[in-house]
């Protein structure tokens, strides 16, 4: 801030995008914390959290000099720091207000990090909210002033009844405290609340003129009595933000006159505090006198001086631990005033719970690396398996095992809980329901379910959308859903949940659920279906993903411009995933997302058939079936069905399907493939076994390919292709090439077998 | 300055107004302007200021509203504030200040 010099600057410029991505968390927890309070208002600790965090932002911006964030951000504790005291009540409309403040900081860093601009605009609306929120912090002064001056004489005379329950607190903050964001009177405005303050003042020795005043530095000491139920750690918890600013002693009730005394050796830089401890009713005159005369002889007749720690721990009986934690703050303190401020190093290790921040980019890197050395790891082995040396095979055997233990462990630094990215959209559920006009109770389910960040980033769009449809579209108006029987009140879940390798997103709402004619009329209308023919229920569903589909009576400005569910779809099939909608028409819609844990590396079941080889992810396969004479005779397409354990299990033909021009051998398998709630075979030559598989994209040449989602190279340097074993299913049901319910694959039963 | 050298006798220096926002916002900025009131006022033996305009204040600003008196007492000058205003006596009480804002105001803590 002042007298920036260069190495500051380079420290600035390299430490900025950390402070913005800390910034950016600090903000987002503000949000879910702002919107857990709306649920439970007047909760301290959540209070507390949101104060800590606004408080943490402005701190740090104003290590960065970023001005318009420390004085906004200002505003806000300032309000935050009024609600904590009580002394303003959480309102639908401070919520709001707040939320809006969030969105401005938001902007403000974003701005900071040079990813959005500032206009005009913005900086009346930032005046705007800077207005209201003095406007909602403004009722406070004038309350405070009747408590204060009611509590006051009244505690003054109640102090020889109470003088039981009085503890005596001596703090002098440390001429860092304005910089550092804090006010004292703020603060004590805050142990106001903890009981009654009798007799306090202000002990203003340190205070210099004018002249050698710097208006930033703090110097004043206050000596007060609290009359408090709340025990010792309450009391020191109210001074926790400044702990480390702050010389606090906490005298217990029935401190003896000799305490005192000893305080005001400890303190010599105040030289009033005795007449200051007088005044504000700690000690008498007579009593303060006579202990500092019995100390005064002590330490005249040599007796070794007592640190002040060792007095605290006798008299008042606190724990060791307690007073060593003071006297390490009390020796920071002193290191600090003697100009050594490397002592945040420490703190942030404490505070930092064994976390360490990696950039992304870095762990991209690693794990394109790994990528590699998984390829070559089976490159060696192949080798060592044709020297059919045993003691290479078995080296590289080892290798791979490592490898493989190497590749889990790096995958799993990128996996994150996409709980983080659903409570996101609690913000979006209250306002785009607050704009809508309608009730709605947002649920989130499973938020703690790890999935890759690369996938976790690319379903937020998708999703968002699918929740402002089901809001927008899904959910009935109150009214409306209370001339259905349904409680007024709608209500939409999202939930996660690890389902045989892959993550299962659910959006489930209980609203007025599809309308199948109307879908169904729109579909003929937009030529999507040929007029008049009706497909089966499932299939009519499924076309609200076709492009340029909308059945929107009304076109809202969330939704309903007819880009989305497609563009939806395709977002997700972009990330191997597939999207399925079910739906009552009444009683609610629910649209099941399924998606790979990860995009880079799966653990895959090599086949080959002909010369090609193809991988199965592993997580699909089931089992394998070795038997020829159960096959029937395949239809144009190859498709064929088997009998296993008394079901019907459809079965395709990858040779005939891919055309490989190859003999058929003698004897081939059958892999049992599971994709959702369907289970296929797949015939195939050779099975070659597990295989970890880098998977990489297809070519833009194979991209409409159908029944494959990727490619993965091998140890021998061949390209094996990896199966798309969703897109495998819905051929296996008959839904390939085109969606007609007649269609038969084999033998009659179709139907029942494909539809477990 | 060159008002004082032009007239044998001080016109009665104006009293310093207090901001409406006496907080650690502002005190930077009204430093040298209070400085530069002390030194217009040098001859005046009681320095008036006026609390009536002032809506927000923190530590910082009642501190440096301390410092002013300690400025002015230690040049044998006396500090007197009219019109304290809720938000200042409040401010004062609060912060263990009332006895210090009651010698220095004409009319006390009538309020």
């Amino acid at each position: 801030m002042k007298g920036t010099t260069d190495s500051d600057l380079s420290f600035i410029q390299e430490a900025l995008p950390a402070f913005i991505s800390e910034a950016r968390e600090q903000i987002e927890s503000m949000e879910q914390l702002l919107l857990q309070l709306e649920d439970a208002p007047g909760d301290s600790e959540l209070l507390n959290a949101l104060f800590r965090c606004a408080h943490t932002v402005k701190g740090s911006a104003g290590i960065f000099g970023l001005d318009d964030v420390v004085a906004f951000t200002h505003h806000v504790e300032t309000l935050l720091d009024q609600m904590r005291e009580g002394r303003v009540a959480l309102t639908a409309d401070i919520s709001t207000l707040l939320l809006l403040c969030n969105d401005q900081v938001r902007g403000l860093i974003d701005q900071a990090g040079g990813s959005g601009a500032g206009d005009d605009g913005a900086l009346a609306a930032r005046t705007a909210l800077v207005q209201r929120l003095q406007a909602a912090a403004g009722a406070a002064p004038a309350a405070a002033v009747a408590a204060v001056t009611a509590t006051e004489p009244a505690a003054v005379q109640a102090n020889a009844d109470l003088a039981g329950r009085r503890w005596h607190i001596s703090v002098a903050f440390g001429a860092d405290l304005y910089r550092n964001g804090m006010d004292p009177l703020a603060l004590l405005n805050y142990v106001r609340g903890l009981g009654q303050i009798s007799g306090i003042v202000c002990d203003i020795a340190a205070v210099p003129a004018l002249e050698q005043l710097d208006p930033e530095s703090c110097h004043l000491a206050f000596e007060l009595g609290l009359e408090t139920e709340a025990p010792r750690a309450e009391i020191e918890a109210a001074f926790s933000f400044v702990r480390d600013d702050c010389r606090l002693h906490v005298f217990e009730p029935g401190a003896t006159p000799d305490d005192f005394a000893r305080l005001i050796e400890a303190m010599p830089d105040h030289p009033r505090l005795g007449d200051i401890l007088v005044a504000c009713g700690a000690i008498t005159r007579a009593q303060l006198q006579q202990a500092l005369r019995a100390q005064g002889n002590a330490s005249a007749s040599g007796g070794a001086h007592q640190p002040l720690g060792e007095i605290l721990q006798v008299t008042t009986g606190v724990s060791s631990q307690i007073v060593d934690a003071a006297l390490v703050k009390q020796s920071r303190q002193k290191d600090r005033t003697a100009g050594a401020r490397d002592t945040a190093q420490p703190v942030a290790e404490e505070s930092g719970g064994g976390f360490i921040r990696v950039q992304a980019d870095r762990l991209d890197l690693v794990i394109n690396l790994l990528g590699e050395l998984v390829i070559a790891g089976a490159g060696a082995a192949l080798l060592a398996r044709q020297t059919r040396q045993g003691t290479l095979i078995e080296a590289n055997a080892q290798i791979g095992r490592l490898i493989e233990e190497i590749r889990n462990g790096t995958l799993q630094l990128r996996m994150v809980p996409i709980g983080e990215t659903f409570s996101r959209f609690r913000r979006v559920v209250r306002d785009t329901a607050a704009e809508l006009g309608k009730d709605v109770l947002f649920d989130i389910v499973g938020g703690d379910t790890e999935l890759d960040k690369s996938v976790v980033e690319r379903i937020a769009d998708p999703l968002m959308h699918l929740v402002r449809n089901a809001l927008d579209h899904g959910l009935e108006p109150a009214d409306e859903r209370l001339a259905a029987g349904k409680p007024g009140q709608g209500k939409l879940t999202l939930s996660a949940c690890h389902e045989s390798g892959s993550i299962v997103i659910r959006i489930l709402d209980d609203g007025r659920g599809i309308n199948r004619e109307r879908v169904l009329a729109r579909a003929w209308e937009r030529g999507l279906v040929e007029d008049g023919v009706t497909p089966p229920d499932e299939d009519i569903l499924k076309l609200i993903f076709e492009a340029g589909f909308s059945t929107a009576e009304k076109v809202t400005n969330l939704s309903g411009r007819g880009v989305g569910m497609d563009v939806v779809r395709r977002n997700i099939e972009a990330l191997r995933g597939t999207v399925t909608v079910y739906s009552d028409p009444g009683e609610g819609s629910r649209i099941e997302i399924r998606l790979p844990l990860t995009l880079a590396i799966i653990d895959g079941f090599l086949v080959g058939v002909g010369n090609s080889k193809l991988i199965f992810p592993l997580e699909s396969v089931v089992e394998v079936i070795e038997s020829r004479s159960a096959i029937s005779t395949p239809d144009a397409q190859g498709r064929s069905v088997v009998e296993l354990r008394g079901r019907v299990l459809p079965v395709l033909n990858l040779r005939t399907q891919y055309g490989l021009e190859t003999d058929e051998p003698e004897r081939i398998s059958v892999v049992v493939i599971k994709s959702g709630s369907h289970s296929y075979g797949v015939m195939v030559d050779v099975l070659l076994g597990q295989h970890q598989t880098v998977i990489k994209p297809l070519g833009r040449m194979f991209q409409s390919l159908r029944g494959m989602s990727g490619s993965s190279i091998l140890g021998s340097g061949e390209v094996a292709l990896i199966l798309d074993v969703n897109s495998l299913a819905e051929f296996a049901a008959g839904k390939q090439p085109a969606p007609a319910k007649s269609r038969d694959v084999a033998q009659g039963g179709q139907k029942t077998l494909v539809r477990s | 300055m060159a008002k004082r050298s032009k007239a044998t006798a001080p016109p009665p220096v104006a009293p310093l107004a207090l901001p409406a926002e006496l907080t650690i916002y502002t005190v930077g900025e009204l430093r040298p302007q209070w400085l530069n009131w002390l030194t217009e006022g040098t001859l005046a033996p009681q320095a008036r200021i006026e609390g009536n305009a002032v809506e927000q204040i923190d530590g910082a600003g009642l501190q440096m509203l301390l410092a002013l008196g300690r400025s002015l007492e230690a040049a044998g000058r006396s500090l007197h504030i009219e019109g304290a205003s809720a938000v200042l006596r409040s401010g004062c009480e609060a912060l263990g200040l009332s006895d210090w804002l009651r010698e220095r105001s004409h009319e006390g803590v009538a309020a």
